[in-house]
This record gives C-alpha cells, sequence and structure tokens, in this order.
C-alpha cells in the first residue's frame, strides 16, 4: 500500500502507526508513480494517533523527534522513504540506532541529516542581509532543504536589536524576527525599500571581494566546490556571475558550471 | 565610509597573509553585535579558492621596514595610505551587520614607529569593542618590538594575535628581513602564553586570547628544507602552544636579487599541510614523518610515504585495529575511524560495508584487511598504484581507473 501525506510530522506519525504492520508499506508526500493494481491511501493528520507513535518512539529512542525533524526538511526526493526506513528501523530494534552506521538505513539517515545540517551552516555564512530604510534587515535565500526557522537562533544572537526577515524565496514563506518575538509566516513576495546606504557598503563588499583574491593562483573549481553557484544569487559579489553562469551560452559547448 | 581606493590599497597588501580561520572562540555577545562562532565559518570564496571568513586589512601600508619579500616594504614605490580606527570599525560593524564577515583580521605595516603602530591596533580593536560594541572575532596582528605592555592590553580585546615568523630560519630572517629578529618575533609570542596560562589560573573574568595564537611561514623564499620547518612547527605547537601554523607559498611580487623569481607551487605548500596535520591530529611525530635534512616526498602524501616505509605494520584488520592505528592507514581520515570504530560494535564489517559507509577505500585497501580479506595489491605494484601523478589541486585522484587495473590485473 502507497500511504500518501501532506509532508508535516504530525501526518508522517499518523501514516507510520498506520503502515507500520504492512510489509510493503510506502510512505510518500510527493509524486509517486503508481505500480499496476497498487492500492494507494491518503492520510490526513490525526493528532491522537500522531501522538500516540511520538511517545511510544521517545521511549526508544529520546532524540529520535529531533532527527525526524530535519529529515523531513530534507528536499531530496526519496526524503520519506529515508525517514520511514529509520523510524522504522528504530521501532523494530526498540532502541537508539543512529550508530549502527553499516545499516543501509542509518546509513542513508545519517547523510540526509547531514546534508541538511550542512545547508544550515553554509547559509551562515552564505546569507546575505539587505539593510531596509526603516533599519529592519531583510535576506533572501532559496535553500536546498526546509530550513529557514533553523536559521533564526543563530542570527537572533548576534544581531540583538535588529528586527530581521529570512524569506525562503523557493518555498514562499519567511521567518520573522521582530526584535523580540520569533514567528514563520507564508510570504509569496516581499516589497522592500532598501535605506541610502545600502548600494554603498554592497559596492564596499564588492571592491573588497576583488581586492583580496590572489589572480595568480586561479583555482575555479576548488572555488565552486567550497561555494556551489546556486547559492551566488544573494550574494552581492557573484550575484553578476551567477546570472552569467545560469545564462544559456551559444558559442561553448559545455556548461559553463563546469571548469577545466 | 572609507572610499574605496583606501579599502583596495590596504586590502591588496594584507592579503598574502594566509590565515582566515574565526574558529576557537566561544564569546557572548553582551548587549551589541556578535559573538563568536566555535567551530569556524566561511562567508565567501575568491576566485583562488579561499575563503573569507574575516576582514582582512591593513591600518596603514606606509612601512619603516625593509623585508624583501614585501610589497609595503619601505623603498618600494607604490601608494601609501593610512585608515582611522575609526574608518575601520564602521566598516567591520557594515560588513558584519549584513553577514558578510565573520569578523576583523587586522593587520598594520610598521607606521611611524614600532609602539606607536601597536598603539593605534590597541586602540582600533578597543574602540570596537567598547564604543561601537562588537563581540564578533577579532584576530590581531602583533608589530615586532613594540611594547610588551601594549600586547598585554591588546590581547584582552583580540580573540586571537599572531606573530608572523614568516622564514624558518634566523640567518633567512638577517638576509631578507634585516630589522626582524627571531627574538622580536617568538619573546612576545612567548608572553602571550606565559600570560594566557596565569589568565586561566586565576580564572579571572573576561577575556584572554581565548583563540590562542598562531603564527605564518613563508615556503620557497629561502632554503630551508621541509624537515627543518616541521621541526620549527612542532615546536611551536608543543612548546609555544600555537593553535595553527600557516604555510604560504612564495608569490614573488617583488623582484630581488636575495630572492627567486619563480613561485614555489602550490604542491609543497599543500605536502606541508598535510604534515601539519598528522602532527596536530593523528598522533604522528616530526622523526616519523621526515628527517630533519629532507624534503616531503611529492609524489606520495605524507601518510602514504610513512605506511610505504613501514609495510611490516600492514595490512591491519578494520574489525580489530585500536583508533590509532585506523588513523595511520592511508586514505582513512577521522571520520573514517570514527564511523569504523561505531559500526563494529554491531557488526563484522566486511569490504563491502566498507564501500556502503562512503569510506573511500581507493588507497585504503591496500593497507586493511576486513574479516581477514585483501582487497589490495601486491606490494610491488602498491607503489606504483599510490603514486599521484599531475600538480592539481585536488590530488587524490588517480590517472584513471584504466591504469590501475592494468597494474594490478583486475577489472
Amino acid at each position: 500500500m502507497i500511504y500518501f501525506y501532506d509532508g508535516s510530522k504530525e501526518a508522517f506519525l499518523t501514516a507510520f502507526l498506520l503502515a507500520y504492520p504492512d510489509e510493503d508499506a510506502v510512505l510518500t508526500s510527493g509524486n509517486h508513480q503508481l505500480g499496476l493494481g497498487q492500492r494507494t491511501a491518503f492520510v490526513r493528520a490525526d493528532k491522537a494517533r500522531a501522538a500516540r507513535a511520538e511517545a511510544r518512539l521517545l521511549e526508544l529512542d529520546k532524540d529520535c523527534m529531533h532527527d525526524l525533524d530535519l529529515l523531513l526538511r530534507s528536499g531530496a526526493e526519496d526524503r520519506d522513504a529515508v525517514a520511514y526506513n529509520y523510524m522504522r528501523m528504530i521501532a523494530a530494534y526498540g532502541a537508539p540506532v543512529r550508530k549502527m552506521l553499516a545499516e543501509d538505513a542509518v546509513i542513508a539517515a545519517t547523510e540526509s541529516m547531514r546534508r541538511v545540517e550542512f545547508e544550515i551552516h553554509r547559509m551562515h555564512g552564505f546569507l546575505r542581509f539587505l539593510e531596509c530604510a526603516s533599519g529592519a534587515m531583510y535576506a533572501p535565500i532559496s535553500p536546498d532543504n526546509d530550513i529557514c526557522d533553523l536559521l533564526v537562533p543563530h542570527f537572533r544572537s548576534r544581531l540583538t536589536g535588529y528586527p530581521f526577515v529570512i524569506h525562503d524565496v523557493r518555498r514562499g514563506k519567511a521567518a520573522v524576527y521582530d526584535g523580540q518575538n520569533t514567528f514563520l509566516a507564508p510570504l509569496e513576495k516581499a516589497e522592500i525599500i532598501l535605506s541610502a546606504d545600502e548600494a554603498g557598503w554592497q559596492s564596499l563588499w564588492k571592491k573588497y571581494y576583488k581586492s583580496v583574491n590572489l589572480p595568480s593562483r586561479e583555482r575555479l573549481r576548488q572555488m565552486r566546490g567550497y561555494m556551489p553557484v546556486r547559492y551566488w544569487k544573494f550574494m552581492p559579489e557573484k550575484s553578476e556571475d551567477a546570472s552569467f553562469a545560469s545564462a544559456p551560452r551559444q558559442d561553448a559547448p559545455s556548461s559553463p558550471l563546469k571548469c577545466p | 565610509m572609507i572610499s574605496e581606493e583606501k579599502l583596495k590599497i590596504l586590502t591588496e597588501s594584507a592579503k598574502y597573509d594566509v590565515s582566515c580561520s574565526s574558529s576557537g572562540s566561544g564569546r557572548r555577545n553582551e548587549g551589541g553585535i556578535g559573538n563568536g562562532y566555535a567551530s569556524g565559518c566561511c562567508h565567501s570564496f575568491t576566485p583562488d579558492g579561499r575563503c573569507i571568513s574575516l576582514l582582512k586589512i591593513l591600518l596603514s601600508n606606509d612601512c619603516l621596514f625593509r623585508c624583501k619579500y614585501c610589497p609595503s616594504r619601505a623603498d618600494a614605490d607604490v601608494p601609501r595610505t593610512t585608515a582611522t580606527p575609526e574608518e575601520i570599525c564602521e566598516l567591520v560593524i557594515d560588513f558584519y551587520k549584513r553577514n558578510y564577515i565573520e569578523g576583523l583580521f587586522l593587520s598594520s605595516a610598521v607606521h611611524i614607529s614600532p609602539d606607536y603602530t601597536m598603539e593605534q591596533l590597541l586602540l582600533t580593536v578597543k574602540k570596537l569593542r567598547t564604543e561601537y560594541k562588537f563581540y564578533g572575532y577579532i584576530h590581531l596582528k602583533g608589530i615586532p618590538h613594540a611594547d610588551e605592555r601594549l600586547v598585554h592590553e591588546a590581547a584582552k580585546y583580540a580573540d586571537r594575535m599572531s606573530y608572523n615568523i614568516e622564514l624558518p630560519s634566523e640567518q633567512s630572517l638577517k638576509l631578507l628581513a634585516p630589522q626582524k629578529s627571531k627574538e622580536s618575533v617568538l619573546l612576545p609570542m612567548r608572553q602571550l602564553q606565559r600570560e594566557k596560562l596565569q589568565f586561566r589560573e586565576e580564572k579571572r573574568k573576561g577575556h584572554f586570547l581565548p583563540a590562542g595564537q598562531t603564527t605564518q611561514l613563508i615556503v620557497g623564499a629561502s632554503p630551508e628544507p621541509d624537515g627543518q620547518i616541521l621541526r620549527l612547527t612542532q615546536s611551536l605547537y608543543r612548546k609555544t602552544g600555537l593553535k595553527r601554523v600557516y604555510y604560504s607559498s612564495y608569490v614573488p611580487v617583488v623582484h630581488d636579487s636575495l630572492l627567486p623569481d619563480i613561485a614555489a607551487g602550490p604542491m609543497r605548500e599543500h605536502r606541508l599541510y598535510q604534515a601539519d596535520w598528522l602532527l596536530r591530529f593523528y598522533g604522528f611525530d616530526v622523526e616519523e614523518i621526515v628527517e630533519e635534512d629532507g624534503n616531503l616526498s611529492l609524489e606520495y602524501d605524507p601518510k602514504c610515504s610513512w605506511a610505504l616505509r613501514h609495510m611490516q605494520l600492514f595490512p591491519v584488520e578494520i574489525n580489530t585495529a585500536p583508533l590509532e592505528m585506523l588513523l595511520r592507514v592511508p586514505g582513512i581520515g577521522a571520520r573514517s575511524a570514527y564511523k569504523i570504530l561505531e559500526a563494529r560494535r554491531y557488526t563484522r564489517l566486511t569490504f563491502e560495508d566498507l564501500k556502503r559507509m562512503k569510506i573511500a577505500m581507493k588507497n585504503a585497501r591496500h593497507f586493511i584487511t576486513a574479516g581477514g580479506k585483501y582487497f589490495g595489491g601486491r606490494e610491488a605494484a602498491i607503489k606504483g598504484l599510490l603514486a599521484e601523478k599531475g600538480t592539481g589541486v585536488q590530488m587524490s585522484t588517480f590517472e584513471s581507473m584504466a591504469a590501475q587495473s592494468a597494474l594490478t590485473g583486475e577489472l
């Protein structure tokens, strides 16, 4: 049976409870190619059932809900299967499994969590704030994984007193810090008025970026490995290169993203 | 706002300093802006593949000294400029606020006098901390020959300080940096080490260089072999308590009859870093890595060449070898060693398991057995297999799979 659910933690846990006795269960929140004669179920979040599943799983592994949260944030296509197999393994083994590093389910889950956490770390560095005329800071991002609310604590502790908005333009939502509280809100398009100095600081930053480079030691491949092109769009020092890199080039047969 | 021209001059003179890390400090935000990030954080990468973590800048490039290798030396004909402490502070705050940088890396040419320069540096970081309430990372360069009281005071505000040794021997220093001496660099380093220990013992409030000290050595400008450089490195780690030694392969920006006109390749620098890692994280002693008058092999990485000289110790059984031995297997790093250690408590690991666990087996397979089975080549063939070809940056790849299988006779 294929269990469709909406991607939320509550619906996942509800579906988990239903699917667990079923040996051939597949959990999915996205598009799934149906086989001939395959049966499907659409699972809606059920508070009581989800709470029951959560309580039972926490008895077996007190940290597993933290893992599940990360797993469900992954932007990878196999997200639901990875999360299901991992949680299923905890239930079957009856204890934490995260150190059984030679098991396929654990390898896949560890890798998926590592990717989400690594992207959070990357965004701590690559995110760029724009200063608005009101004094608030605005940062558009387009991460692979659903992490915009997880970025807030880091910036809140260092930018105390500056209200800010981290806008996931891909998922149409924003994490907002108003100077005291944090909340998550749907946001498709933001209209912002930049402060008078913003252009000046951006231009100084671009100058700095250019000046600190050692042109005699060009290693573009290394740069792109550490800072993939998909993150360039919102970085002032790279945004011009980003639009250049993504534009189709007629003269070159190979993709301009690949360097020699 | 500082002018673009000034920023350009002061950055271009600072960029040959390779240190960029922002790790090691857990400083908290006490009601201003910024905090430490213990693991460090890279904010951008330049086309030369280096990361930008800190705003790397000189307070002034107007220098009294005449170090032969330096583009800002007194007798060079270059535009000179000096920034004010306010200009630097403003720049740091506005860059930091936009998340461009993790903090400040402030250095300076020796302007007017060593004491005057150190005073200006101190004034800038003190202002940044107390007036601008900046709690982010500050790496401050020490000025040789400056008064020790200024050095002591500066350490209260900086997260990390560094004195650059630059040339790995007294003779080379005399020849190429006549106004520096071994003492002018090593004495303040020892002073700071002593004072930090004292600060810790007394458990006083505040901070005293939470991220410690580092230094930089230029490689390829003077004739010292790797063996001598690494002995210096080891003593700096073990006796002077340094956190990092950076190696900078020499780039000829200045032409002088005493200096080579060709740049030292990136490969030598790469090997020195590999050896440095072995000293710090893999339990190696410099005596095991290279002889005093010898150089590191360019063909094999230092761990691999150690293993090839000690084939009697291999292969090791992955299911029983202790951690220290796993760390000595070429191709197995700290993360892989940890994975193996954890995984083998639940199951007896096979070669297939290691592959699924994404542990790089290219080099390691010649030095291990998994469940008693060996998957490496014959000893005579191993050397040829492991030699790295080409001079690219990422040196861990073999020339081609075909060449490999031709040597071992496997598909």
